[in-house]
């Protein structure tokens, strides 16, 4: 096996795992839940 | 044909919803011995007699319908909301058998809705321990409903709750309780006021947003605006109508449930006398951790070892049988030692979850819950935060989401931001290479010095807790009450399919999870080490033959100097060398300092960097574990993970808020970046200060 196909390899490799880390990490849309953080139980005894 | 149905399972806690859900779809959701296990809608799907499809819906646990925590509320969102796409054609009310009068008010709830109603009485397998006997023909006709005794335990009765719900256009919708019966005036006027729509929902409705605020229901929105009586008001007459339906049940259990005391084994009370004793319980629960650690130690040594070796064997092989090349070198330097570090805590991973998993199914967890109450008021948290510190043990994430049953939103905020200190599983793997590095292997009392520090870790984790918990009591300015009911569920057998099922599934998690992201940063590690910009990395061949021409090094040396000049000045290296003034103090070089910084992702992650850093260049097989003790401190000389960089490193670990994933559901819980923030930056910087600290001191 020649170098090139050595790189090309190693290089698709890189690129697949800093796609995962991108979406893993900064992709993900974390959609707001309603109201939970506002919502104060303590009224209600 | 194939139609299908929405059947919602409902219930009070810990009564086996989630044993149901699992028996009627083949799913393998989480089953615990405690309440508040599931505090999120779970679906699945059941085929049922004649071809028709049932989507089940597993709902958190819930006493009654008057919601006072989140998790309750999901369940009555659900069913005051016609419109919602799950609104069940079916409600599965599942009651426990020795719990029967308290199930029965939420049953008599939800029968009000005129929703078609199953009621499930499950554990049957219990009755005859307890004497129980129950005149089932009569219930059903006093309660107007179907009854299925099922017990998952020995999977009795599914078949005919299968047939119940297939055949649900027959049962009859008549209420238990006639509204009016609790206050004739104010129901007649609203029945007046609302003519088409059901009393005993509007009157939900009503009280539900004295509760909780008002939620959009479109539908029947305007009956909040009908406010002919106060809050107080309001209140007493849902304490009114709770008596009213408790009369009802009592009147219906006389006939219908018969108790023979004498035939009910009293095991579970002399237990319970011992387990939650104030001096005894919290003598067995040290007894039972020692225990753990102990084990955990002493059975995955062996595998660990084994594991380690043939990671190492592999790496070399790879080396020598593939053509030479990048790909090669990734291979055996960045991927294999990569994957190497997540495969070798499998062993203590497994034993881990074994043993959690056996503790809460047999019962004996709610007696630590209950134990641990009595102390936790004093540090500003409720009874029920223990089950999150408890959990936290696995990881803070499903931890975080269980004091959604909190019910004082400040107890519950509280309990968010000091879980991450308890010792998720994923610092395990951080803490046992560590151990095994600084401390010796000696024993005292038949105890290892290795497990004593293992569990002092996790002590320092509760620890540091509860103090912050503390801390945040006085300064946080919200106002705040609450009470507590432990409910302690009986002692059961853990069973073997639910231990088996918790363990592998989490021991699948831990590999996959952490393991794509150890995976992938390995990857991108050994790039980064394995390129460099500049003379110092390309020419490195040269400056370290001219350097070392007068020393006579043999070939071997050479090639190590090499490979250690080109590290050096590698990307990785110089970004290390940067950041290692910052954690010099602490007595780390800076492959430590990158493994810290690449921990922040994820904490596991910390021992595949090192073993990726340590292997690239490398010629030599050898294990994660020797790598880490051959280091050498740069500048004060001798090993480099010795018991004072240790030590700080350990406590590093134990305090510092490295989770990408926690901090996203911190942020998804409290709905503000502000707390997430705050907790990066508080633990962080305490733990570098406690690490500072400890180093200077052992030094
Ligand atoms: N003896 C016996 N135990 C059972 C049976 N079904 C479930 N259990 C046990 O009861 C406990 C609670 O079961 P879960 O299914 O988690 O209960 P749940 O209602 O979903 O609980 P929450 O989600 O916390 O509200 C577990 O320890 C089960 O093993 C049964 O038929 N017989
Ligand atoms: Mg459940």
């Amino acid at each position: 096996m020649n170098h090139l196909l050595q790189n090309i390899l190693a290089f698709t490799l890189l690129f697949l795992a800093l796609g995962f880390l991108v979406k893993k990490f900064f992709w993900k849309n974390s959609k707001p839940t309603k109201d939970i953080g506002k919502h104060d139980c303590d009224n209600c005894h | 044909m194939s139609k299908q149905i929405n059947v919602a399972l409902i219930g009070n806690p810990n009564t086996g919803k989630t044993s149901v859900f699992n028996s009627l779809t083949g799913l393998n959701q989480k089953v615990g011995n405690y309440p508040g296990i599931t505090v999120e809608k779970k679906e699945g799907i059941c085929k049922l007699p004649r071809g028709v499809k049932a989507h089940i819906i597993d709902l958190p646990g819930t006493y009654s319908l008057n919601a006072s925590s989140l998790d309750e509320n999901v369940v009555i969102e659900l069913l005051l909301n016609k419109n919602d796409k799950d609104f069940p054609d079916v409600a599965v009310v599942v009651s426990d058998v020795e719990n029967l009068k308290r199930n029965l008010l939420l049953f008599t709830q939800i029968k009000d809705l005129e929703i078609p109603t199953v009621l499930v009485i499950n554990m049957s397998d219990r009755m005859k321990y307890k004497g129980i006997s129950l005149d089932i023909p009569y219930l059903e006709s006093q309660l107007q409903t179907k009854i299925a005794l099922v017990s998952t335990r020995k999977n009795e009765g599914i078949d005919n709750l299968k047939t119940l719900i297939s055949n649900y256009k027959e049962l009859s919708i008549t209420p238990c309780l006639n509204a009016s019966e609790i206050d004739k005036e104010y129901f007649d006027n609203l029945r007046k006021a609302f003519p088409n729509q059901l009393l005993y929902k509007l009157w939900l409705v009503i009280t539900q947003d004295v509760n909780f605020g008002k939620t959009d229901r479109n539908e029947i929105d305007a009956v909040a605006d009908f406010k002919t009586k106060t809050k107080a008001d309001l209140k007493r007459l849902q304490q009114k109508e709770t008596i009213k339906r408790y009369q009802f049940i009592n009147n219906t259990l006389k006939k219908g449930q018969t108790i023979d005391l004498s035939t009910a084994k009293d095991l579970r009370i002399k237990l319970d006398r011992i387990l939650t004793h104030k001096i005894w319980g919290y003598a067995i629960f040290l007894v039972i951790l020692l225990t753990i650690f102990q084990a955990i130690y002493d059975w995955s040594a062996i595998p660990m070892d084994f594991i380690d070796s043939s990671f190492a064997s592999l790496s070399e092989w790879t080396k020598n049988s593939l053509p030479e090349g990048a790909f090669t070198s990734l291979l055996a330097e960045g991927i294999i030692p990569g994957l190497g570090g997540i495969v070798i805590f499998i062993p203590q991973i497994a034993f881990l979850f074994l043993f959690i998993s056996v503790l809460e199914e047999s019962g004996y967890m709610s007696r630590v819950v209950f134990l641990m109450d009595r102390g936790m008021r004093r540090f500003g948290l409720s009874g029920k935060s223990v089950v999150p510190l408890i959990s936290g043990t696995a990881c803070a994430i499903p931890a975080i989401m269980a004091t959604r049953n909190i019910e004082s939103w400040k107890e519950r905020l509280i309990t968010i931001l000091v879980t991450p200190f308890t010792t998720c599983s994923a610092r395990l793997p951080v803490y046992l290479i560590i151990i095994s590095l600084v401390i010796p292997e000696g024993r005292f009392l038949g105890l290892g010095y290795q497990a004593l520090t293992l569990m002092l870790l996790y002590l320092i984790g509760f620890g540091a807790a509860l103090i912050s918990a503390m801390i945040l009591n006085k300064v946080l300015k919200i106002k705040s009450k609450s009470f507590f009911v432990v409910e302690m569920p009986n002692y059961k057998l853990p069973l073997i399919k639910n231990v088996a099922l918790t363990v592998v599934e989490k021991t699948k998690s831990f590999v996959f999870g952490a393991g794509k992201i150890i995976l992938a940063i390995s990857i991108v590690l050994w790039f980064l080490a394995s390129y460099g910009p500049g003379e110092e990395f390309n020419n490195a061949e040269e400056i370290v033959t001219e350097k070392f021409a007068s020393k006579h090094l043999t070939e071997e040396e050479l090639q190590n100097e090499i490979a250690s000049q080109k590290l050096e000045y590698s990307f990785i290296g110089l970004t290390g060398r940067a950041i290692e003034p910052a954690i010099r103090p602490l007595g780390y070089d800076w492959k430590i300092g990158i493994a810290i910084v690449s921990s922040f992702a994820a904490r596991e992650v910390f021992v595949g960097t090192l073993a990726t850093i340590y292997s690239v260049g490398s010629d030599e097989e050898e294990t994660i574990k020797n790598r880490m003790a051959g280091e050498v401190n740069p500048i004060l000389g001798g090993p480099l993970f010795n018991f004072a960089s240790g030590i700080s490193l350990l406590l590093f670990y134990a305090f510092a808020m490295q989770c990408m994933s926690t901090l996203a559901i911190v942020k998804r819980e409290t709905n503000s970046w502000k707390w997430p923030i705050l907790q990066l930056v508080l633990m962080s910087v305490f733990a570098y200060v406690v690490a500072f600290i400890a180093f200077q001191i052992l030094i």
